[in-house]
């Protein structure tokens, strides 16, 4: 069957300047089978007819509603009403898409979940979203292994998954099976502006013996050397010491994510929480860092206040409002220590911003193929455009010039190449990643020692491996 | 014969009863219900597990901490707000041995209780921040820098400077509370006090105090009731249930939250919602035993 002459086919008998003779004689002509060609005429075109179309290669039903709900936070909607509008309701115009665009997505979507009316596609990110984690254990959400071998919406030749940056859909495995769709790549590193370190002459430290240098010689200019976020220490958690750990020792993270016994307490672990000590012992951290929460941390390096600061990629979209001009963040990776089996320029990078689509929606294939669309150079471009960020479609940014932020991720990501790695043990056990992060903040204000802090925490991982109400994960 | 009164009594009572049963006994058995269930929040699957929530409860440490603060919120809150309202009321009463200006003061500290509580909190966290807050600002000012510190992750000061910002919020309320009751006592005790010589304190300790037992006794429930229910100040002044602040607050109010809505462990919430209506109803009635006494007609 061709399938280019099908659907030219229906759209001259959509357009109505063929009489339905002439439409029945050219559908003869074709050796379209009788069924077939009544629905021609029906104006519902049958998945049977269109199953192997690479036009609607997930077999949606083109009349059925779709309910989108995405979270409307850092990076606004206008990307997904951008699919809705431009990319779905063109394919399938006779699909009545219901939009909401919301914050605080546990609170109104669980009572959807529990009454078995989920929506069909989510964007389950940012503050009160649901527990992925605890939906891929009731089995809530759909296998998404067809999107990914379907092919992609605007690359010939290549298969969904293969137009997709290598690495960053990992943290939506669940045991071998891809639950999550990661949609922003970003990067969690070191970030400064560029402009003033060359207005003082100073380079990235490469090593963190350089790194306590400078710092020193910052605070020797009445500067701060560092900052992070007090109140939620999980950035210096995961950026700073997970990365170092990851650089220092993969065998020590693999473990550490694994809950092997005796994990925490490794030389390789005591070796990064102490070059990470320093920066607390020496007073390298800007005073009363306890008590900021990330917008202030961030408003003070912004300020000047301070030099370096760990986070990620959505920090200039967060942060839009308070950049002063000639600012030029940049990032770059955890400096390396001795012995790191890691090269400098791996980095922490990955997926955020996941979507779901639950496996109880009304119309599951519509929500897949609304994934499609959105992960695809056309719905990449466009979110670049508008957010300044980048999807995890491989090459969705290029030509772009978006600002110095964007730039330097880029640059870091490839210059990585390999070597990238996210953690995602807070990810699958959320009380043990908070008890890991209370217990920084504890080392990092001087109220513990580093031995304290290995104990605490490896009984709390004991104490959670004999738990057998949690599903463990294995990292790779 | 009083079978015509009910005729009355019923319709009139019946939509109370049926709103009551609906929205508030209804809901508690299900709750009830829950507890007794493994429920993960994001399905309709509820499989039983019977005292098992009860049992981790027994053994959790993080709850016996959190119910630690919540007694030392039982012992402090009470005491500092009633005392603290008491001393206003009875200043800006006690007939002629009121102080000039009382009707001002009775307005004035009544506007904390005003502002909602999800303002207030917001206000204090702002007031507390670290560099830029404003008791850190005035406290450099008035040279005692040494002592400011961040507020709200010291772990020793968190809990007590949340418990600072209730107290304050709360003090305009028993205050008026305390008034009204004072109101009721005759001048004339008061005047014949003074004739015999009485200072203020002891006209307080001997005729009002007394005389308004009742009422402050009311308010040690109500407080009591509010120092194991503490929540959302805590909630609204940490940022968020997942912050440091909260962690290093956390009373059981913000573990249940935490268990729900962050760890998505419903029927252990629910488990941990029972304890508290448990202790709170003990609490109640042991306080309302303990402090019966002879009311005094006048």
């Amino acid at each position: 069957m061709n399938h280019e002459l099908i659907h030219e086919l229906i759209q001259d008998e959509a357009s109505g300047h063929y009489s339905r003779r002439q439409i029945l004689q050219h559908a003869a002509a074709l050796g379209l089978s009788a069924p077939a060609i009544a629905t021609l005429f029906a104006g519902t075109i049958p998945v049977q007819a269109l199953a192997q179309d690479s036009d609607n290669p997930l077999g949606v039903d083109p009349a059925a509603p779709l309910d989108v709900v995405i979270f409307k936070g850092g990076f606004g909607d206008e990307y997904a009403i951008y699919v809705n509008e431009k990319m779905y309701n063109t394919l399938y115009p006779d699909a009545q898409i219901t939009y909401a665009g919301i914050q605080r997505l546990g609170e109104q979507l669980q009572p959807r979940f529990v009454a078995g009316t989920p929506p069909d596609v989510i964007d389950n990110s940012g503050a009160g979203n649901l527990d992925n984690a605890a939906l891929v254990a009731e089995g809530q959400l759909a296998d998404l292994a067809d999107l990914l071998a379907a092919p992609s919406y605007d690359t010939e030749g290549k298969t969904f998954a293969e137009t997709l940056v290598p690495g960053s859909q990992e943290s939506g495995i669940f045991d071998g099976t891809q639950y999550l769709l990661n949609w922003a790549l970003t990067a969690f590193g070191i970030w400064y502006s560029s402009s003033f370190m060359e207005a003082k002459g100073y380079e990235y430290p490469q090593t963190w013996d350089e790194m306590l240098a400078l710092c020193e010689e910052i605070k020797g200019s009445g500067v701060a050397p560092w900052v992070t976020t007090g109140v939620h220490p999980q950035y210096v958690r995961q950026f700073v010491f997970d990365q170092m750990l990851w650089k220092h020792d993969p065998e020590a993270i693999r473990k550490i994510e694994n809950l092997e016994a005796d994990a925490w307490k490794a030389p390789a672990v005591a070796e990064v929480l102490e070059a990470l000590y320093q920066l607390a012992d020496r007073g390298y951290l800007l005073e009363g860092w306890e008590g900021l929460d990330h917008i202030q941390s961030q408003n003070e390096w912004l300020q000047g206040k301070t030099v370096f600061i760990p986070v990620g990629t959505w920090l200039e979209n967060e942060m839009k409002e308070s950049i002063p001009p000639d600012f030029n963040m940049v990032i770059a990776p955890t400096p390396s220590l001795p012995g790191d089996k890691i090269p400098f320029q791996g980095i922490f990078a990955g997926g955020g911003e996941p979507f779901i689509v639950p496996a109880q929606g009304k119309n599951v294939q519509g929500g897949k193929e609304w994934l499609r669309l959105l992960f695809s150079k056309e719905g990449g471009r466009f979110f670049a455009e508008s957010t300044k960020s980048l999807s995890t479609v491989i090459s969705s940014g290029e030509g772009l010039d978006l600002g110095s932020a964007f730039a330097s991720t880029q640059e870091a990501i490839a210059a990585a190449g390999e070597n990238t790695y996210v953690t995602r043990y807070q990810d699958w056990y959320t009380e043990f990643g908070d008890e890991v992060k209370e217990q920084l903040a504890e080392l990092l204000q001087k109220r513990i020692s580093i031995e304290e802090f290995q104990d605490t925490v490896q009984e709390a991982a004991d104490f959670l491996k004999d738990d057998p109400s949690i599903p463990k994960y294995t990292a790779g | 014969m009083h079978y015509q009164k009910y005729r009355l009594i019923i319709p009139f009572l019946m939509p109370a009863i049926l709103l009551y049963g609906v929205f508030v006994v209804w809901p508690y058995a299900q709750a009830i219900y829950i507890s007794l269930t493994s429920w993960r929040g994001v399905s309709g699957n509820k499989p039983f597990v019977g005292l098992d929530n009860y049992q981790r409860l027994w053994l959790d440490e993080r709850f016996h901490e959190a119910l630690t603060r919540n007694g030392q919120l039982l012992v402090v809150l009470p005491l500092a707000t009633i005392a603290i309202a008491l001393t206003f009321a009875a200043l800006f009463t006690q007939g002629s041995q009121q102080i000039r200006g009382a009707g001002f003061y009775r307005i004035v500290f009544f506007f904390p209780q005003i502002i909602p509580a999800v303002i207030v909190g917001i206000l204090w966290s702002y007031i507390y921040t670290p560099n830029i807050g404003l008791l850190n600002g005035i406290l450099r000012t008035i040279g005692l820098g040494d002592i400011s510190t961040s507020w709200l992750t010291d772990p020793k000061t968190v809990l007590w400077a949340i418990a600072a910002v209730a107290i304050w919020s709360s003090i305009g309320f028993y205050m008026v509370i305390f008034l009204a009751s004072m109101q009721s006592i005759p001048t004339s005790f008061y005047e014949a006090a003074i004739l015999d010589g009485a200072t203020r304190w002891t006209s307080f300790k001997d005729i009002t105090f007394p005389l308004i037992w009742e009422t402050i006794r009311t308010s040690v429930i109500y407080l009591a009731i509010a120092a194991l229910d503490f929540f959302i100040l805590i909630v609204v002044i940490s940022g968020g249930s997942t912050t440091t602040t909260a962690r290093r607050a956390e009373v059981a109010a913000i573990y249940l939250y935490n268990q729900a809505f962050d760890s998505s462990r419903w029927g252990y919430a629910s488990a941990i919602g029972v304890v508290l209506l448990i202790l709170t109803l003990f609490l109640s009635l042991g306080i309302m035993r303990a402090t019966r006494r002879e009311t005094y007609e006048f």
